[in-house]
C-alpha cells in the first residue's frame, strides 16, 4: 500500500487530507512539530501518523513498466516477427 | 437534568450535563460512539484496477471516506421496506470513481468519486483525501455504494472521532490559610491556568479548563486549596468527523436511549404483568433473547434510574 493512511489508527480521526500539506511544509524546511499545530492536529495518537508515514508507492510507481499498446497491437508486431523468420 | 452549550468550534462541541448519574452519562456516551449511524461506503464492484494498490486495500481506503449523512430521508438496509439484498433508493447510495493517468503520475483524490446524481446531497465530507496514485497508464474504474451503519459494526461508521466526559470540578480555597500574593505557587503550576491572582486574593479563572490533576494541591505549602468533583455533572467534549453535526449525534443518542429504555419497560411489564402459563412462556423466550439484549438493558436501566 503504502499511502498516507485515511484516518487516525487510534481515535479515527481524519488524517489523509493534512498530508500533502504537511509533506511539502516538512520538505520546504519547516518545524514538524509547528506545522501540525498549524494543521489542527492535536491529539498525539494522529501526530504520530504523519510524523511516521513515509510515502513508499512513490518509490513503487518508478518501476512500473507502461505495458505495450493493445492487444492487437502486440499480435500484429508478432505475425510480423513470424514472417520475417519463415522468410 | 439541564444541557448548556460550553464552547462550538468548528468540529467540536463542549456542552455541560448536570443533574445526572453516571450510568446515564456513560450510556449516553457509548450510544454516541457506537449506535448513533451514518453513511460510508460499503460494497465496491472494482471493474478496472491496473494500480499498484490491491483491491481490497483500494476498498477498504474508501470505506474509512465520512460521508455527509442525511438521517431524515435514508434508513439501515437491515429496516428499509424493500428487503432487498442489493439496496433500494432508500438505503443505498452509488458513488463511481474512474481514473487514469494520461501522461504523469496522477493523484486519485476523495473529490473524484461522483456522485449519485438522484442523490447528490450525499457527498464526501472531504475532498482532499488522497485514495490511490497512479503511474501512467494505469487506470481505476469502480463501483462504491454507500450505507448507513453503527459503529458498533465497523469504527467507518463511528459519527464522532472524540467522545468523552469529565466531571465538574469543584476547587475550594480556604481563606486563611492562603498566603495570597505573597506565594501564588499554585498559579504558577497550573498547566491549564486555571488560577489567577486579583488584588492579591486567589480566584478561580477557568474552573472548566480544569483536569483534576491536583498538582495545585500539592504545591501549596499551607495546605490552603482543595480540588475536588462533581460526579452528578459531567463536561462532555465531542469532534465529530463531519458527516452529521455534533449537536444532531448528541440527540440520536438521546433518541435510541429511550427507545432502550422503552422496550425495557414493555417487555418488563409484559413479563410481571401476566401470571400462569403464559407467563412461564414467555420467560423462556425472555430468555433466548436475554443473552444478545443484556448489554442493551443494562443500558436501558441507567436511563430508569
Amino acid at each position: 500500500m503504502g499511502m498516507v493512511p485515511v484516518r487516525c489508527f487510534s481515535c479515527g480521526a481524519l488524517v489523509g487530507h493534512k498530508w500533502e500539506e504537511f509533506e511539502r511544509r516538512i520538505k520546504a524546511g519547516e518545524d514538524a512539530g509547528k506545522v501540525l499545530d498549524d494543521l489542527g492536529v492535536r491529539r498525539y495518537c494522529c501526530r504520530s501518523i504523519l510524523l511516521s508515514h513515509v510515502e513508499v508507492i512513490d518509490d513503487v510507481l518508478k518501476y512500473f513498466i507502461k505495458p505495450m499498446g493493445d492487444k492487437r497491437e502486440r499480435e500484429g508486431e508478432r505475425e510480423e516477427e513470424n514472417e520475417r523468420e519463415r522468410e | 437534568m439541564q444541557v448548556k452549550i460550553l464552547s462550538e468550534d468548528g468540529n467540536t462541541l463542549r456542552f455541560l450535563l448536570s443533574g445526572s448519574s453516571i450510568p446515564f452519562a456513560n450510556a449516553l456516551r457509548r450510544i454516541m460512539l457506537s449506535e448513533v449511524p451514518t453513511m460510508a461506503i460499503d460494497d465496491v464492484v472494482i471493474i478496472e484496477n491496473t494500480s499498484v494498490m490491491y483491491d481490497e486495500i483500494l476498498a477498504h481506503r474508501l470505506g474509512l471516506i465520512p460521508l455527509v449523512t442525511d438521517l431524515d430521508t435514508y434508513v439501515m438496509p437491515e429496516e428499509c421496506s424493500c428487503k432487498s439484498e442489493l439496496g433500494c433508493s432508500k438505503c443505498r447510495v452509488v458513488f463511481t470513481l474512474d481514473a487514469k493517468a494520461e501522461e504523469d503520475v496522477k493523484t486519485v483524490y476523495s473529490r473524484d468519486l461522483a456522485t449519485d446524481p438522484s442523490n447528490p446531497s450525499i457527498k464526501v465530507v472531504n475532498g482532499d483525501i488522497p485514495i490511490v496514485k497512479l503511474a501512467q497508464g494505469q487506470r481505476v474504474k469502480l463501483e462504491a455504494y454507500a450505507r448507513l451503519g453503527t459503529g458498533e459494526m465497523h469504527a467507518k461508521w463511528q459519527p464522532l472521532s472524540l467522545c468523552v466526559y469529565k466531571f465538574v470540578p469543584k476547587i475550594s480555597i480556604h481563606r486563611t490559610k492562603c498566603a495570597g500574593k505573597d506565594c501564588g505557587k499554585c498559579v504558577e503550576i497550573c498547566h491549564r491556568k486555571v488560577l489567577s491572582l486579583e488584588g492579591g486574593a486567589l480566584k478561580v479563572e477557568r474552573l472548566m479548563d480544569c483536569t483534576l490533576c491536583g498538582d495545585c494541591m500539592k504545591a501549596c505549602p499551607a495546605g490552603a486549596i482543595n480540588v475536588g468533583y462533581d460526579s452528578s455533572s459531567f463536561i462532555y467534549t465531542l469532534e465529530t468527523l463531519g458527516g452529521l453535526p455534533n449537536h444532531r449525534i448528541v440527540l440520536e443518542a438521546a433518541k435510541i436511549l429511550m427507545n432502550k429504555a422503552e422496550d425495557f419497560k414493555k417487555s418488563l411489564s409484559e413479563f410481571l404483568g401476566e401470571g400462569g402459563k403464559e407467563g412461564e412462556e414467555m420467560k423462556i423466550e425472555e430468555k433466548k433473547e436475554g443473552k444478545e439484549e443484556e448489554g442493551k438493558e443494562h443500558e436501558g436501566k441507567g436511563k430508569e434510574e
